[in-house]
């Protein structure tokens, strides 16, 4: 159980350096970094967590996107920032590589090399799993974030009174 | 004379304020935002149509009731959320404190001067984040470092290429080539226990994740003609990165 919950520690907090790596790219304000580092390994804990506990991937990062979501409308309060800022890069690792990786696996598998019928048939599969988990984890992402905001039909934070 | 000359001017800021904003990542919610603060504070009425590459306003005084349009290109893209988190505040403190035409412009002016991070922590973070991403597809500390130099030496092919000029799509596909590249050296010498957790990561880097998320907020704003443009943007981006890995795929042999 103890070396699960380290582990499950050890993700977050990579995607809580991944959110932040990105955070620079697109240069956040210096005074919302540990903002974005936290909320970056708090979603990564969630989603990880949940995953773990046999969650499908695509409900983990809606439930982690919409986390974000949430969270950001009371920060934006705190630290006086626009939540765009620290709302986009904790997402940004929860962007589903692994599954455009084997996307484009299958497909190249499927196209140059494979000639065996049945395999081909596979590889039809692979494609169309990876392929639209894909899709659905970028769309529940791009939702779960701005899904909180579109629910308090507000457009901006600072109309909504805590 | 004097009037029309003052709602120029007043045109030309906030055509200046809402190009930057597009510039720096802004959804188009936010543009129209901004453009309506400040133009309270300024005592016009602003209409705008904003779209990907240019931006069309109309301001009527809310005194005289003369009017004045004004056309402005965008320039290329390049997302700065400082300025966004910056240009927030002020229209927030212009709002509130009624700020004349010269104090917004000048706080502009100091906003358009806000420094990005030197270059070298943006290598070095971005990398971070390359080998962060290794981590969370399961790779091991050796997949890491892999993922680390492959982020590091496409960004910087990317930030190159930049300087002179190239193309978006051609700098994407270079930047994506050269880092799978790198990783697939990796995997040749099974470097680590998960060497394809390292290539599939380390073109991430690249990944058009504000242009997919404002696409997908503009078009539940109803946006949907910039909704549309910044979707076709992130997918022109994924399949450069794609053709980029896959052409490395292939001449490493790796199907």
């Amino acid at each position: 159980m103890l070396d699960v919950i380290l582990k499950l520690l050890e993700v977050s907090f990579w995607s809580g350096i991944a959110a932040l790596g990105f955070g620079i790219l697109f240069n956040i304000p210096r005074s919302a970094m540990m903002t974005v580092f936290v909320l970056g390994f708090c979603a990564g804990f969630i989603k990880f967590s949940l995953i773990h506990f046999h969650i499908h991937v695509v409900l983990g990062s809606l439930l982690a996107a919409f986390f974000v979501g949430i969270i950001s409308i009371p920060l934006a309060h705190k630290i006086h920032q626009p939540p765009v800022v620290f709302s986009i890069p904790p997402v940004i690792p929860m962007i589903p590589g692994y599954f455009a990786y084997e996307t484009i696996l299958s497909i190249m598998n499927f196209i140059f090399t494979e000639s065996d019928a049945s395999k081909r048939v596979e590889l039809i599969d692979a494609i169309f799993t990876n392929g639209f988990t894909m899709f659905f984890i970028l769309i529940s992402l791009t939702v779960g974030v701005a899904l909180p905001m579109l629910l308090l039909k507000k457009n901006s934070v600072k109309k909504i009174d805590l | 004379m004097n009037d029309t000359s003052k709602l120029i001017q007043k045109a030309n800021l906030l055509l200046e304020i809402s190009s930057l904003l597009m510039v720096s990542g802004a959804n188009t919610n936010r543009v129209n935002l901004s453009i309506d603060r400040f133009a309270t504070a300024l005592h016009v009425k602003a209409s705008s149509l904003i779209s990907h590459k240019t931006i069309i306003m109309t301001l009527t005084d809310e005194e005289t009731n003369s009017g004045c349009t004004r056309v402005q290109n965008i320039p290329p893209y390049l997302i700065n959320f400082s300025i966004i988190s910056a240009i927030s505040k002020a229209s927030w403190n212009a709002t509130e404190e009624n700020w004349s035409l010269e104090k917004i412009s000048d706080e502009i002016e100091t906003i358009k001067k806000l420094n990005r991070y030197p270059r070298l922590v943006i290598l070095i973070a971005v990398s971070l984040a390359g080998a962060g991403f290794c981590n969370i597809f399961k790779g091991d500390y050796l997949n890491m470092f892999v993922a680390f130099i492959s982020t590091f030496i496409g960004l910087y092919i990317f930030q190159e290429t930049h300087k002179l000029k190239y193309n978006l799509y051609i700098r994407i596909f270079l930047g994506s080539f050269i880092a799978s590249v790198i990783a697939s050296v990796g995997i040749l010498y099974h470097i680590g226990a998960h060497p394809q957790a390292a290539l599939a990561t380390s073109i991430l880097f690249l990944v058009p994740g504000v242009p997919l998320i404002n696409s997908f907020t503009d078009l539940m704003d109803n946006n949907i003609l910039n909704g549309m443009v910044r979707f076709t943007t992130g997918s022109m981006i994924v399949l450069a990165m794609s053709i980029g890995l896959f052409l490395a795929m292939f001449l490493f042999q790796l199907t």
